[in-house]
Order: C-alpha cells, then structure tokens, then sequence
C-alpha cells in the first residue's frame, strides 16, 4: 500500500490589468483547457474539511469568516458556485479546477515518484495550455501563471503533498515522528523566497529565505488550512475507506520547480512514514517547531540551532541527517526506489554541508539564490531592490519562454527526472497501478455515461438510479490491473460493472 | 549533538533517469554545468522581467 500526490494552487496575475477579479480569472483560465462546453461532474459529497485526526469535529475553520464574505460578493455574480469552481476531471485521472481563486491542479494518485513528477509537470502544461488558450482568446499575453506560494503581500497559497497512510497507525506517533522532519525538511525542498511575510501583514524585504511557505506557518497543528496554518494538518479526510486508511493532508510545502526537488520532497516523507510505521523514527522532538521553522528557513548558511525537548540543540541539517541515518539503517536494500531517495538524500545532505554550489539546478532555493546573486552581481542591485523579489516571483513563471528556471532547464542546467515524451503521456493517461489511472480511463472511455466522479467513485447514468464504481479500497495493483482489465474490454458501464462485481476481490490480494 | 554529515555517496541501483540512447552519455541523473560562463541568455531573460511586477503582484489568500 503506497500512494502519494499533489495539488498545486496556481498564482495567476493579468498583464493589462491594475484590478483583476479573481474569481473570474480562475475559473476562465480553467475553463479555458475545456473543448466543449463545461458540464458539473465533480461530487464533493467526500469533502469534510471540519473532521479532525485528533478524533474531533471543529464546528468552523477560521476561514469560514472571510469565505462567508467573499460568498456574499460572489452571489451576486451571474453563475452559481459550481460553475466558479469548474471542477474537471481529466482523461488522466487529475482534477482541475478553480480553489479560492486559484487554478488549481491535483495529480491523479501515484504509487512511485517518477510517476508523480511526470504528473507534476503535465499540471505545469495544462495550466499554461489553458493559459495560451486564454490569451488567445484575450487577443494578447494577458494572463500568467505561478507555479509558487506568495504573492509577496503576506497572502499564500498551497501546494500539498499527500499520502496514504495505515489507520492503524497512531496519529500521536504521526506528530512526533513528522513534526522534527517537517520543519527542517525545506533545507531539501524549500523553493527560495526573497523577503519575510507574516499572514496577510505586508513583506519586509532584504533578505532570502529558504522556503516560501515557512512565514505562514503559526501553530503546530491544527484542521485550518487558510489561517492559523499548521506544520502538521490535522484534517482527517482520507477519501478512501475510513477505517483502515487515513490521508496525511501536509500544507507546510512550497511548491517546487525542480523536478529532483520534488522526488526528494516526496520521497523522503514518504521513508520517514515508513520509518514512523516500523517505530524506527528518531525521538528528536523540538521545544518550539514552529519558532524553529521560521529561523531554519532564514537562515541559508544552515548554522542556526534550536532547542529540542531534551535541552540539546540541533540544526535543521543535523535534524535531516539523523532522520537519513535512521532511514539507511532501516530501510536501505529492500527496493529500487528506496535505495535511489536514500542515495540522493544523503548525498544532498553532503553537499549543502560541503559545496551547496553543487546542487544548483537541484535544489530550488539554491537554484534561485544562484540566480539572483548572479544577476545582483552584474546588474549591482541589493537584496531589497524590488527588481529581486520580481525575478523570485518570475523563477516561477510556468511560461517556457518566461519563467526562470524553465530558461535554466532549456539550457540542460537543472537535473529532470522525465522526459518530455513521459510527462506528454502523462496528459493522456493516468499511472497503470492506481485508482487514479482507472479514474482517467473511465472518463477516456464513458465520458458521456460518467454522472459524477470523485476521489473514490464513479458514478454512472443509464438507471433510475445511477450506479457506482467503489474505489476507496482499491489499492492494491493486482486489484488495480485486473479492474484495468474489466475496464478496458467492457462496451459499456453496466458491462464493466457487472463484470467487476462478478469478481472475487479476495483472489486479487 | 553534532551529527557527522560526511556520508559516502551511494552506487545507485535505481535510476530515474531514462536510459541514454546510442549518442547519449552518462547514465545517472545529470549535473548541470553550472560553472559555465554561458549566462547570457538567462541574464537577458532576467533583465526582460519587469522590476516592479513583483510590487504589483495580488493574490487572494488560498490554502
């Protein structure tokens, strides 16, 4: 049982405009990808942000306030709140649509990292498509897109990694393993940011900062995800079977351009839930990591310490050493995945200690710093010159004839993980192992009979009343390939339906 | 507590870099050449963007 994928909120900005709207920016810009005209298929009858891992329903989030505000603006808008959130369900199992404002793109679920880093980079192309689309449309180079997570004003959006995690396991033991790695994890995956932030409080230039996302972060855990952000999420909303899985919801991410950054950030989460799941974690528990993950992320020479639990201090790349350590021991020669993370994590850790130089195109916040020291150096500007926080924001710029680091990747300076031609056929088709893969196939194949689609089901017309196709417990790939199967050689749903109910499950674990 | 970070690079058995065709070299995931003084074009690319777009740059709150 593995399985891991990401949603990314798209920043998006008008060129011709000095007051967007971006409700309506959003959602055309999504809209924008359609070639016929946009029908509701999205069920969010599995969305239930209020239920809390800790074993508790919130009655409200703190952003129900402003969201309440916002709604009262957007009703009086000439379409309902299914058309602005243009939800699309995409012939590779993603989902595409407009949240709070922002396109957002969320890969179909992955059972291994270049899987998921090609699926990463085909949402890149989808929202510049639907971007080119868009200024088409416009008649000019209107909109653009930011594949980051601040607008430099103290207002911050998401990228979020998740992952499929045993109920069994205890959340306490989620905490306490997580909480150390989590904070010191930007030193691998953190995407530069020039300035400090404090939520929606204005910016204090001058400086550069590892990740862009660490300014946000104001409590250790918590359900919210808009205010009073967590290091740890606590939403408990696994879309799959509740009592045996849970789905780790993390939001402390920054979203990265690299495609190593990304396997790396992924991949060794994914090793210290293994870890957490064997109660092979390291005990590291920090006095104050939410203090800790604002004074690592502010500090690129990687010296700063912070007091553990047990009095000792600990740096943030002696937190991800012993985190790798404990990962060797445990995991190392069991498989060809594991092996790779091990060998390039530990080989990260030896480089930001000796010559971080060596991993610019790899890591992106070293990959941006040498960039904006290479052109404050020629062009004789200082930290705080507004002209350096723009190429930060232009770093992520997903037009290829813009954007920073797709220039750096043009000229073969940055390390990729796909090929162009894998991550084109990841627009087409989902991964082969996961419910993802058969979530895409069913809109290649029955579009026009699918009536709703979510995480964990599809459903189908041609009844009174309509049909479903379970998948909140299909995670296993025999189960996977042989549904696959029924799939792919039925004539219609009810075909594939009767076919995979006549199947005996237990055969395919 | 000071952990050693000298650690050994390991032989890599899982490559996820596809494999190189007949007038490819290497095999591994490539460095960069990141020494290269070929930095004009990114400069030029750079000195393209405006320098107060990031001043001007609004975003409402998401998750």
């Amino acid at each position: 049982m593995r399985l891991f994928g990401i949603e990314t909120e798209y920043g998006i900005a008008r060129q011709d405009l000095d007051h967007m709207d971006p409700v309506v920016e959003s959602m055309e810009l999504v809209r924008a990808y359609l070639t016929a005209a946009f029908e509701r298929a999205w069920d969010y009858s599995g969305e239930d942000p209020h239920q809390d891992a800790r074993g508790f329903r919130v009655p409200g989030l703190q952003q129900d306030q402003e969201e309440l505000e916002f709604a009262k603006t957007d009703a009086h808008r000439p379409f309902s709140f299914y058309d602005m959130k243009s939800d699309l369900v995409l012939p590779n199992g993603a989902r595409f649509y407009n949240d709070h404002t922002h396109p957002e793109y969320s890969t179909p679920e992955c059972r291994n990292l270049r899987d998921l880093v090609a699926h990463d980079r085909a949402g890149e192309r989808v929202v510049q498509r639907a971007a080119d689309r868009r200024n088409r449309a416009l008649g000019g180079p209107r909109v653009t897109l930011y594949k980051n997570n601040t607008d430099f004003h103290g207002h911050s959006y998401g990228c979020h990694d998740n992952y499929l995690v045993a109920r069994s396991i205890p959340f306490p033991a989620l905490v306490k393993g997580l909480l150390p790695f989590l904070v010191s994890r930007q030193l691998v995956a953190g995407a530069g940011k020039v300035g400090i932030e404090s939520q929606e409080a204005g910016v204090r230039p001058g400086t550069f900062q590892l990740s862009q996302r660490a300014d946000f972060m104001e409590t250790e855990l918590s359900v919210d995800t808009m205010h009073n952000r967590p290091i740890l999420n606590t939403r408990d909303e696994p879309h799959a079977d509740p009592t045996r899985y849970r789905r780790l919801h993390l939001i402390v991410g920054d979203a990265n351009m690299s495609e190593y950054a990304t396997a790396l950030k992924v991949g060794t989460t994914r090793l210290v839930l293994d870890l957490i799941a064997r109660e092979a974690a390291p005990d590291l528990e920090l006095e104050h990591p939410v203090t800790a993950i604002k004074v690592f992320s502010r500090d690129p020479d990687l010296k700063t310490v912070v007091r553990r639990k047990s009095g000792k201090s600990i740096s943030g790349l002696e937190l991800q050493t012993a985190y790798y350590l404990a990962a060797e021991k445990a995991l190392s020669g069991m498989e060809e995945e594991t092996d790779w993370i091990l060998g390039e994590w530990g080989q990260t850790l030896t480089d930001l200690e000796q010559d971080r130089g060596r991993l610019v195109g790899r890591l992106d916040w070293v990959t941006k710093l040498w960039l904006l020291e290479t052109f404050m150096e020629a062009e004789r500007l200082a930290w705080s010159d507004p002209w350096v926080a723009s190429l930060d924001l232009e770093y992520h710029n997903v037009d290829p004839e813009r954007g920073l680091f797709l220039g750096l990747e043009a000229e073969g300076k940055t390390t990729r993980l796909t090929t162009d031609a894998e991550v084109e056929a990841a627009l087409e088709t989902g991964p082969s192992d996961t419910r993802g893969g058969l979530r895409g196939l069913c809109v290649r194949r029955f579009r026009e009979q699918i009536a709703s689609v979510q995480w964990e089901r599809v459903q189908f017309r041609g009844w009174v009343k309509t049909k479903a196709l379970d998948l909140g417990d299909l995670f296993e790939p025999t189960a996977v390939q042989a549904l696959r199967q029924v799939l792919e050689s039925a004539a219609t749903p009810d075909d594939a339906l009767q076919a995979w109910n006549a199947i005996n499950k237990e055969t395919l674990i | 507590m000071k952990v050693p970070i000298m650690i050994e690079r390991r032989e890599r058995p899982f490559d996820p870099v596809p494999k190189p065709g007949p007038s490819e070299e290497g095999g591994g995931p490539t460095r960069p050449e990141t020494g290269s003084p070929d930095k004009d074009n990114l400069l030029k690319r750079m000195r393209k963007v405006d320098p107060k777009q990031a001043e001007r740059y609004r975003q409402r709150t998401g998750q």
